[in-house]
C-alpha cells in the first residue's frame, strides 16, 4: 500500500514542472488520436462538404480541428483540478442533467429522426445533452459507489439509490437514443461490478434494465427503428445486408493490408456519416489494417494506463471514477467498430475522440482530462472529507 | 477489499481485450476471407461508356421521321435532404407525386420516401417511368426535389430515347432496333436495322471516379475514347405525300375490312420513293404500319392480271405481233390446256384484238398467246423475266427483302399448266414492289431502275454518302415493245378494267389485278386486288402500286373497284401536288397578302408556331416578346410592339387574351365589349396612367 503511494507522489512530483502532468502515455494516446481524428475527418467529410457547403473542404477541416482543440483545452483545464472535486460536481451536473433530457425530448432538433439535441442559446451550437448525462452519472456511481463501500451488501442502503439514478438518466435518454442508454447502463453495470456490487444484484439490475428499455420504446421514438434493425440483425438471410453494413465491409475490405492512403477514401461516398458513425472503417480504408489494428491497441492503451491510474488511487473514488471513465470511453469505442464490422446492429454511435462531432468530443475530453486528473493524484490538502471513513476503509484493504 | 476491486477490472480488463481481439478477427475476415467479395463491389472507379447519339432519319425535305431525345428515370436520395427541408417538403410533394405520375397514393409516396430516408437507402427511384424534358421541368419545381442534387437529393437519369414525331407515318420503313433478350445480337427492322452502322455512331469510353455528392468525375491523363455521333441518314420520303396516302389508305382498308394493304409511289426518272405505306391489321382490328407488306415476306404473293404486262412485253421481244391481232378466247369462257388445267374468263370474250385482251384482263388469251410462243421454249420466257429482275432480290436499301418465287422449266415443280398461269400471274410470287419496278421502267421509256429509299448519309449537313438509284437494265425492250406496252396501259384505262380512271385531268396508265388466293390448296373466292400504273400517261413523272388484300366487301371485290379507285385519289393528290403548275395571274400574286391569316399582334414565340405549322414564312426585327406585324410579299414581318413600364401598352390587334395578360400586368383593369381582336382601346398607347385606371377595350 504505502509503495503504491510512494509511486504516485513520484510521478506528481516528476511532472511539476511541466505543463502537461499525469500520465503521459494518456496524453501521448490523446495526441495521436487527436492527429488521426483530424486527417481522417478531413478526408471523409469531403463528401458532407459536397453536399452542404458546395465543397468546401476547409470548412469542415476548421471546425473540426477548433473542436479538437477545444476538446483538448477541456481536457487540460479538467487535468488541473483535483479530481475529488468531481465528486460534488458531477452530483450538480447530474441534477441539472435531468431537466435539460426533459427539455431536449420536448423542444430538441430533431436530426437523423431522433431528438437527441438541443441548441444552446446565443452560440448556436448543437448540444447533445446525453453526452452531459453520461459523464455526470458515471462519476455519481463512481461516487456513491465509493461512499457506499462498507455497505455495498446492503440493497436498500447502497444499490437502490445508484439503481434509481441509472434507471431515471438511461431511461431519459432511451427515448430518443436507445442504444446510447444501453452502452450507458451496460457501462454503470460493470462499473457497479467493479465497484464489488454483489453479482446476484447485477442479474437483478439485467432484468430492470431490460424492462425499462421496453418502457422506454413504448414512450419514446425509437419503437420502430430499434425492432427494424434488430430484426434486420438477428435475420438469418444474410441475403439482405443492411446497406450501411454493405459499404462499411466494402470499405474495409478495399483498404488491405496498408490501405489507399490519406485521403483516399472511395467508400466515403457511399457510406452514410463516414466522419462520425462508420469513420472507422474510413480508417481501415486508409490506413489499412495496420491502422485498424494500430487505433484498437490505442484504446487498448487509454484503458490500461486508466486502470494504472485507478491502481495507484489511494481513494475508492478516484480508482472508481478513471475506471468508469475509461472503460465508457473504450466500451463505446468498440461497439462502434462492431457496427462497422457486422459484429453489433447498426446503430449511430461516434468513435471517442475521432469521430466529428461537438459535443461528443467536449465532453470525451473531459472525461479524459478527469482520467488524467486522478492519475495525478491528491494535489492539494482539501478539508476534511465527508468520503473520510470510506476512505480509511479503502485504504486498509 | 482493495485487492477484490483491482481482480474484477483486470477481469472487465481481459473482457474488453477479448472484445479487441473479436475487432481484429473480423478486419483479417473481412479483409481475407470474403475480401475479394467486397471489393468487387467496390463502386469507386469504373470505365463508363459515353453513349454516341445515334443519328436522325430525315423525310427529303429534312422532316425528322426518328430522332433521339433525351427522356428521364427520377430517383431520389432521401438522405440529403436536411431535416426541415425533407419534413416541410414531403406532404406536398407526395401529393404532387401522385398527381404526376398515377401510381400510388400520396399517402403511401410519403411512408416510401420517409421509411428510405430512415433507413439511409441512398437510392430510391420515384417511378420506372421515363419522362420527357418538359415533364422533367415541371418535377423540378416541386418540394425537395427543386433543392436539386445536392439540396435535395434528386437523381435524374437521363437514356436517350428514339422518338419519331411523326408517331404513324412509314412506321415500318423507319423500323426499329434492339438487342435480343437472350444474346446481345442486334434484331430489328427497317431503316433503323439496315442502316445501323450509320446511324448508331461509336461509343466512347472514359475513365469516371465516382465523387461526392453522387458524381461520376471523369479521371483526367487516362486515355479515353471519344464517342463519334452517329450519322444522319435522309430518305426519298414526301412526309406530306406519305400522311395524305396514308389516311387515304387507312380509311379504304377500313372500308373494305382488307387484312392489309400497300401502296408506293415513286419518282419514274430517279426511282425515288416518295411514300411507302404498309398497314395491316393488328389485333385490335385497326390498321398500322405493322409489316414490310411492300418490299418484305410478308408481302409475297401471287400477283395476277398485273404480272400480264411482263407476258405481252416477252411476246413482243420475240414475235412480230401486232395490237390489231386477232386472239380467239372462245365463246364458253373456259380453255382447257389439259384435263385438269382449265383458265377461265369472268365472261366469255369470243374474238379479241390483243389489245382487248389486255384490257379486258382475258386469262384465256393472255396465256394462250405466251402459250403458243413459248411452248416449244419455256426457258426463253423465264429469261426475260430474269433479265428484267424479276427472279431475283433487287438489293433495296433494306434488310429483309423477299426473294421472288419463280419456277424455272428444270424445277421438278414445273409442270405443263406452269407457263400458262404463270403468264397471267400465278404459280410465283413475287413483291409490289418488284412488279411496280417493272412499270416504272416501262414508263421511264426501258430504263430500269433500282428503287432506292435513302438518298444520302449525312454528317451534321454535309453529306457523306450520296446513293443514286442503279441501273439494272438499259434497256428492258425495244422502243418498239415498250411503245406497244405503254398503249397496252393507256388502253386500260381508257377502255379497259379501269375505266374509272379514265375521268382526271391528266392520263393515266396502268393494269389491275385480282388475283384468287389459294387457300387449303384450292382458289378460293378471297382477293388479292392490285392497280398498278404511272402518270402522267403522255410524260410519266410518278409509278404507283396499290394492293388492297382481300378486301371483304360483297359487291367490290375486284381490282377495278377496290385497289383502282384508291390509285386514282393517290394520283390526283400528287398530280395535284408536283405536277399541276397553273400559271399565277397578276391577282393571284396579289391576293397573296389577302389570304395569310389576320395575325396583328401577340407573344412573339406563340405567333412563330402558329406561323410554322401552317408553313408562313416570317421575319423577325425583334427579339421582344411581344410584337406587331407588317405583311410584306407573302412574309409576315415581326415588328417590335413596345411595352414600356408605366405607360399604357398598345395592345391593338391582340386577341383578348393576350391583352388581358400584359394590361393587367401592367396594373390597368380591363373591360371590354365585342369579340375577336382589339380594334380600339379607351386609354391612348403610351401615354401615363396611374396604377388600378379602368380601361375599354373595343373588339370586333
Amino acid at each position: 500500500m504505502d509503495n503504491v503511494l510512494k509511486n504516485s507522489r513520484q510521478t506528481s512530483e516528476r511532472a511539476e514542472n511541466s505543463y502537461f502532468e499525469g500520465d503521459r502515455v494518456i496524453w501521448i494516446v490523446v495526441f495521436m488520436l487527436a492527429a488521426i481524428s483530424i486527417l481522417v475527418v478531413y478526408s471523409a467529410a469531403g463528401s458532407l462538404a459536397f453536399r452542404r457547403m458546395e465543397g468546401d473542404t476547409e470548412y469542415y477541416l476548421l471546425k473540426h480541428a477548433s473542436l479538437v482543440l477545444l476538446s483538448l483545452v477541456a481536457m487540460w483545464l479538467c487535468h488541473k483540478v483535483d479530481f475529488r472535486y468531481y465528486s460534488r460536481l458531477s452530483r450538480f451536473a447530474l441534477l441539472i442533467s435531468v431537466p435539460i433530457l426533459i427539455a431536449t425530448w420536448f423542444f430538441g432538433t430533431t436530426i437523423n429522426e431522433a431528438t437527441r439535441w438541443i441548441t444552446i442559446p446565443f452560440i448556436n451550437q448543437s448540444f447533445q445533452a446525453s453526452d452531459l448525462a453520461k459523464l455526470a452519472l458515471i462519476a455519481n456511481v463512481a461516487s456513491m459507489l465509493s461512499k457506499r463501500q462498507q455497505s455495498i451488501h446492503e440493497f436498500q442502503r447502497a444499490i437502490l439509490p445508484i439503481l434509481f439514478w441509472c434507471g431515471l438518466i438511461c431511461g431519459l435518454i432511451a427515448l430518443s437514443d436507445l442504444s446510447g442508454a444501453a452502452l450507458l447502463f451496460a457501462t454503470c453495470v460493470l462499473l457497479m461490478f467493479i465497484g464489488r456490487v454483489p453479482v446476484r444484484y447485477l442479474g437483478m439490475l439485467f432484468f430492470i434494465g431490460i424492462t425499462v428499455a421496453i418502457l422506454a420504446l413504448q414512450i419514446g421514438q425509437r419503437k420502430e427503428t430499434a425492432m427494424r434493425r434488430f430484426t434486420n440483425f438477428i435475420s438469418t438471410d444474410h441475403k439482405e445486408i443492411p446497406f450501411q453494413t454493405e459499404q462499411s465491409y466494402i470499405a474495409i475490405a478495399s483498404g488491405e493490408l496498408t490501405g489507399k492512403g490519406p485521403g483516399n477514401s472511395d467508400q466515403r461516398n457511399f457510406l452514410p456519416y463516414p466522419y462520425s458513425d462508420f469513420i472507422f472503417a474510413i480508417i481501415v480504408e486508409e490506413y489499412g489494417l495496420f491502422g485498424g489494428f494500430f487505433v484498437i491497441m490505442l484504446y487498448l492503451t487509454l484503458l490500461y494506463r486508466g486502470m494504472l491510474a485507478m491502481a495507484k488511487s489511494e481513494r475508492a473514488f478516484g480508482g472508481l471514477l478513471s475506471a468508469g471513465l475509461s472503460f465508457s470511453l473504450v466500451v463505446q469505442a468498440f461497439v462502434h467498430m462492431g457496427v462497422t464490422l457486422g459484429v453489433v446492429p447498426v446503430t449511430g454511435l461516434p468513435l471517442p475522440l475521432l469521430s466529428m462531432g461537438g459535443t461528443s468530443l467536449f465532453f470525451t475530453g473531459i472525461a479524459l482530462g478527469i482520467i488524467l486528473s486522478v492519475s495525478r493524484g491528491e494535489i492539494e490538502d482539501l478539508e476534511p472529507q465527508t468520503q473520510a471513513d470510506e476512505e480509511k476503509i479503502f485504504r486498509r484493504g | 477489499m482493495r485487492r477484490l476491486i483491482l481482480l474484477r477490472v483486470r477481469i472487465s480488463f481481459w473482457l474488453v481485450g477479448l472484445l479487441a481481439l473479436v475487432m481484429m478477427y473480423r478486419i483479417v475476415h473481412i479483409q481475407f476471407v470474403d475480401g475479394d467479395t467486397w471489393r468487387s463491389r467496390a463502386r469507386g472507379l469504373d470505365n463508363r461508356t459515353i453513349e454516341a447519339t445515334r443519328g436522325n432519319i430525315y423525310s427529303d425535305n429534312g422532316s425528322l421521321l426518328a430522332t433521339s431525345l433525351p427522356f428521364y428515370r427520377v430517383a431520389i436520395d432521401p438522405t440529403i435532404a436536411d431535416s426541415l427541408v425533407f419534413y416541410s417538403g414531403i406532404d406536398s410533394l407526395s401529393m404532387l407525386l401522385e398527381r404526376f405520375y398515377k401510381e400510388k397514393s400520396a399517402v403511401q409516396y410519403r411512408k416510401e420516401l420517409v421509411e428510405a430516408r430512415q433507413k439511409k437507402r441512398l437510392y430510391k427511384i420515384l417511378s420506372m417511368k421515363y419522362i420527357s424534358h418538359k415533364d422533367k421541368r415541371i418535377l423540378e419545381t416541386y418540394p425537395i426535389l427543386r433543392e436539386g442534387r445536392s439540396g435535395g437529393g434528386v437523381i435524374f437519369e437521363k437514356i436517350n430515347r428514339r422518338t419519331h414525331p411523326y408517331p404513324n407515318l412509314a412506321r415500318r420503313t423507319v423500323g426499329f432496333i434492339s438487342e435480343g433478350d437472350t444474346t446481345k445480337e442486334l434484331i430489328g427492322k427497317g431503316l433503323e436495322f439496315s442502316f445501323n452502322e450509320q446511324l448508331s455512331g461509336r461509343d466512347g469510353e472514359a475513365l469516371y471516379q465516382f465523387i461526392a455528392g453522387g458524381y461520376w468525375k471523369p479521371v483526367h491523363d487516362v486515355s479515353k475514347v471519344r464517342p463519334e455521333n452517329g450519322l444522319d441518314v435522309q430518305t426519298t420520303i414526301d412526309i406530306n405525300l406519305q400522311d395524305t396516302i396514308h389516311r387515304v389508305l387507312d380509311k379504304k382498308l377500313r372500308q373494305y375490312d382488307a387484312d392489309y394493304g400497300v401502296a408506293i409511289v415513286m419518282e419514274v426518272a430517279t426511282g425515288e420513293v416518295k411514300a411507302i405505306v404498309n398497314l395491316g391489321k393488328n389485333s385490335k382490328g385497326e390498321y398500322t404500319e405493322n409489316n414490310n407488306y411492300a418490299v418484305g415476306n410478308s408481302g409475297l404473293a401471287e400477283p395476277g392480271s398485273t404480272f400480264k404486262l411482263a407476258s405481252m412485253l416477252a411476246i413482243f421481244e420475240e414475235t412480230q405481233v401486232k395490237l390489231d391481232d386477232i386472239v380467239q378466247t372462245g365463246s364458253t369462257g373456259e380453255y382447257s390446256f389439259f384435263d385438269d388445267a382449265v383458265m377461265r374468263d369472268i365472261v366469255p370474250y369470243g374474238k379479241l384484238t390483243l389489245q382487248e385482251v389486255f384490257e379486258k384482263s382475258s386469262n384465256i388469251g393472255t396465256s394462250r398467246l405466251v402459250h403458243k410462243y413459248f411452248r416449244k421454249d419455256p426457258m426463253r420466257y423465264v429469261e426475260h423475266l430474269a433479265n428484267w429482275h424479276l427472279t431475283s432480290p433487287i438489293d433495296f436499301q433494306m434488310v429483309g427483302e423477299a426473294a421472288p418465287f419463280i419456277k424455272k422449266p428444270t424445277d421438278a415443280s414445273w409442270s405443263g399448266s406452269t407457263l400458262p398461269w404463270m403468264s397471267i400471274g400465278y404459280e410465283l410470287k413475287i413483291s409490289p414492289m418488284h412488279i411496280l419496278m417493272l412499270y416504272n421502267a416501262v414508263a421511264n421509256n426501258g430504263k430500269m431502275l433500282q428503287p432506292i429509299i435513302v438518298k444520302r448519309v449525312l454528317r451534321a449537313n454535309k453529306t457523306v454518302l450520296e446513293y443514286e438509284a442503279k441501273v439494272l437494265n438499259a434497256q428492258i425492250a425495244s422502243p418498239r415493245s415498250i411503245d406497244m406496252a405503254k398503249q397496252l396501259l393507256e388502253g386500260v384505262v381508257t377502255q379497259g378494267t379501269a375505266k374509272a380512271l379514265s375521268k382526271a385531268d391528266y392520263k393515266i396508265a396502268g393494269k389491275t389485278g385480282t388475283a384468287e388466293k389459294v387457300i387449303k390448296g384450292k382458289y378460293t373466292e378471297d382477293h388479292y386486288t392490285s392497280f398498278v400504273g404511272y402518270f402522267p400517261a403522255d410524260a410519266p413523272r410518278y409509278s404507283c402500286i396499290v394492293v388492297v388484300d382481300d378486301p371483304k366487301d360483297k359487291n367490290d371485290r375486284y381490282a377495278s373497284q377496290v385497289a383502282a379507285p384508291i390509285f386514282k385519289d393517290i394520283a390526283d393528290i400528287v398530280y395535284n401536288k408536283f405536277i399541276y403548275k397553273p400559271i399565277p395571274t397578276k391577282a393571284e400574286a396579289d391576293s397573296a397578302m389577302l389570304r395569310l391569316p389576320v395575325i396583328k399582334a401577340g407573344l412573339r414565340d406563340e405567333l412563330d408556331v402558329l406561323c410554322q405549322k401552317f408553313g408562313i414564312q416570317t421575319f423577325t426585327q425583334t427579339d421582344k416578346d411581344w410584337v406587331q406585324t407588317k405583311v410584306q410579299g407573302d412574309t409576315v414581318v415581326w415588328l417590335e410592339n413596345n411595352i414600356q413600364p408605366k405607360l399604357v401598352p398598345n395592345v391593338i390587334g391582340m386577341r383578348l387574351r393576350d391583352a388581358i395578360f400584359i394590361l393587367e400586368n401592367a396594373g390597368l383593369k380591363v373591360s371590354y365589349k365585342g369579340k375577336g381582336r382589339i380594334k380600339a382601346q379607351s386609354l391612348s398607347p403610351n401615354t401615363a396612367f396611374k396604377k388600378g385606371s379602368p380601361i375599354l377595350l373595343r373588339l370586333e
